[in-house]
């Protein structure tokens, strides 16, 4: 059924005409690449700010609103090349293991994103300009740094199809 | 590369030969590693320069005082770049010649060197000096030249993998 999804969509027009484009895939990957320095790079500078390694004498509130917009337009740019990159081969990406473990981890970035803004972003005021802040504050800080770390990981892994697990290869799923 | 009668052609070709570069070849893991390293060295890197470039240019931590945002990001800086420079040595000694022959190569190490230049001498002089003395000129210039540069550098390493 999920296969059957992205062999049709491979097979559309402008998808064809994605990878077999000279320019719009190493245009798409640059940009990728540029948009995550801005986004993981300035997500990782609030990180360092939450976990009191970084920016310490800026504010919380104030890191948080100042970095957002950047982010934003990080993320934004980020998610469409990513999209475009991902519809450009949507077959390869069915079998690729590391597209896959990236999606998850993506979820699993976005429910600490949300956690920590409906949660633990609830009491900033009593931390908003302590160098370093308290254990969750600081937990949450260093929980970003290593799932957005590994997102770069494993999605640079994506082009090493070859170095998956073993159970994964015996899924089968090449078609 | 066109070949003048200086050529660091043997150095590369040095360094190709070298067991250290063979090993990385014959390692399965050894380039993936050190690629998904720099990457994320890249990622730090990119942050601590640009909360700088941006409070040059007016935006971005605008609370805080130019010289302690600089002060706070230099530790992360230089160690994203030493950490960039280390994990980027298993590919350009491995594949050295390709390097070598590659345009986007001595286009992203000029960026590099050019980069360096700036970050110590200009960029560093404004964050030294009273931001109501220089004016709101100098250091946007700074700013955005330090931007351009460094994408630059990602943008060339980028194409070296891709078209050499």
């Amino acid at each position: 059924m999920i296969r059957g999804v992205f062999a049709w969509a491979d097979a559309l027009p402008s998808s064809v005409w994605l990878r077999e484009s000279l320019n719009a895939f190493p245009i798409l990957l640059t940009s990728h690449v540029l948009s995550m320095c801005l986004f993981a790079g300035l997500v990782m500078m609030m990180d360092f700010r939450l976990a009191g390694i970084g920016n310490r004498s800026t504010s919380i509130t104030d890191a948080q609103e100042r970095l957002f917009p950047y982010q934003l337009v990080g993320g934004i740019v980020s998610f469409v090349t990513g999209a475009l990159l991902f519809y450009s081969k949507p077959l390869t990406y069915f079998s690729n293991f590391h597209f896959w473990l990236k999606m998850l981890l993506l979820l699993l970035a976005f429910a600490n994103v949300a956690y920590f803004h409906f949660k633990t972003y609830a009491t900033v005021d009593e931390w908003n300009h302590e160098p370093t802040p308290p254990s969750p504050v600081r937990m949450a800080g260093y929980v970003s740094i290593g799932l957005w770390s590994l997102i770069i990981i494993i999605g640079r892994m994506a082009a090493y199809p070859g170095l998956v697990p073993q159970w994964w290869t015996n899924l089968g799923l090449d078609g | 590369m066109e070949e003048t009668a200086f050529s660091l052609q043997p150095f590369f070709l040095w360094m190709a030969e070298l067991s250290f570069s063979q090993w990385v070849l014959g390692e399965t893991w050894a380039q993936p590693i050190a690629q998904v390293m720099h990457l994320v060295a890249l990622a730090v890197f990119a942050g601590a320069v640009l909360v700088v470039d941006f409070r040059l240019l007016g935006v971005g931590f605008v609370n805080t005082s130019l010289p302690k945002v600089a002060d706070e990001a230099m530790p992360w800086m230089i160690g994203a770049f030493v950490a960039l420079f280390i994990t980027g040595m298993p590919s350009l000694m491995s594949l050295a010649l390709k390097q070598y022959y590659s345009p986007f190569f001595w286009w992203k190490m000029e960026l590099v060197l050019l980069g360096i230049i700036l970050t110590f001498t200009f960029r560093r002089w404004l964050i030294k000096t009273d931001e109501a003395k220089v004016g709101p000129v100098w250091p946007r210039l700074a700013g955005i030249l330090s931007i351009s540069i460094w994408s630059g550098v990602a943008i060339n390493a980028r194409l070296i993998g891709l078209f050499s």
